[in-house]
């Protein structure tokens, strides 16, 4: 399937992984696929999430936030209870490694490659068909996108959280295809 | 924020927002750190028993919701 992937995208799906691995998480969600895009090279899918409003710092915070780890709220509401959590994660660390408090499960340091969750599987074969429907030959970026809104999953829910408008988001992408 | 009395403002806030969000943040701190001892436990080779007892819930409990990760 991956034959029919532009350069672009196949760099997102790449990078996802990354992102999956860099936020210590074990498994590639379409909310990585998500962050790719948009941290990713210019690209058309890129520049609608721009114009959308979606930042890739915030929309990384929100990943973050998703998932569970403690964030800077976090660490401000439990302040506000007397418990240093800056102070509770070096002294973790120091036993334990780096990231040891958030990523809670051993990191896989030793390259291995981690899974695509169900949606992410989903997102790739939705994009293969948003390709199709839009009559293109080759399943770019904006077709990952397009899957990402349509499959309603964690990378979705991300974008609502951030207060995007997935059907203006929609309409932006498929008209950039019929230009 | 050490100080007794912005302790006592926020731990106690009349604002269900604050207190909520500072349970939730306090909650999360918990599970983090659970996950990470339970998976230290069972690198020093302690039994799924052992661990259910330390944190007092049943063996069950505790095998359903970590077994599959470690």
């Amino acid at each position: 399937m991956f034959e029919r992937f532009t350069r672009p995208a196949r760099d997102a799906v790449t990078a996802a992984q990354t992102h999956a691995t860099d936020l210590g998480h074990d498994r590639i969600g379409d909310d990585h696929l998500l962050l790719a895009i948009s941290s990713g090279a210019d690209s058309p899918a890129a520049r609608a999430l721009t114009e959308a409003g979606v930042d890739t710092a915030g929309l990384r915070a929100e990943i973050e936030r998703a998932h569970g780890r403690l964030g800077e709220e976090d660490a401000e509401a439990l302040s506000s209870l007397g418990i240093d959590l800056d102070a509770v994660r070096s002294r973790v660390e120091a036993v334990f490694g780096d990231g040891a408090l958030d990523a809670g499960k051993p990191r896989r340091r030793f390259g291995g490659h981690i899974p695509f969750t169900k949606d992410a599987k989903k997102v790739l074969e939705l994009a293969l068909r948003e390709a199709i429907r839009l009559d293109d030959r080759t399943i770019g970026t904006e077709h990952i996108l397009l899957g990402i809104l349509r499959a309603g999953g964690e990378g979705h829910a991300a974008l609502r959280a951030l207060g995007v408008d997935a059907a203006a988001l929609r309409r932006t992408l498929e008209r950039g295809e019929a230009a | 924020m050490t100080d007794a009395k912005d302790l006592a403002e926020s731990a106690a806030s009349a604002d269900p927002s604050t207190g909520l969000r500072a349970a939730l943040a306090l909650r999360r701190l918990a599970d983090s750190l659970e996950r990470l001892q339970v998976a230290n436990a069972r690198r020093q080779g302690w039994a799924w028993q052992e661990i259910a007892d330390a944190l007092e819930v049943s063996r069950q409990a505790v095998h359903k919701k970590y077994a599959k990760e470690m």
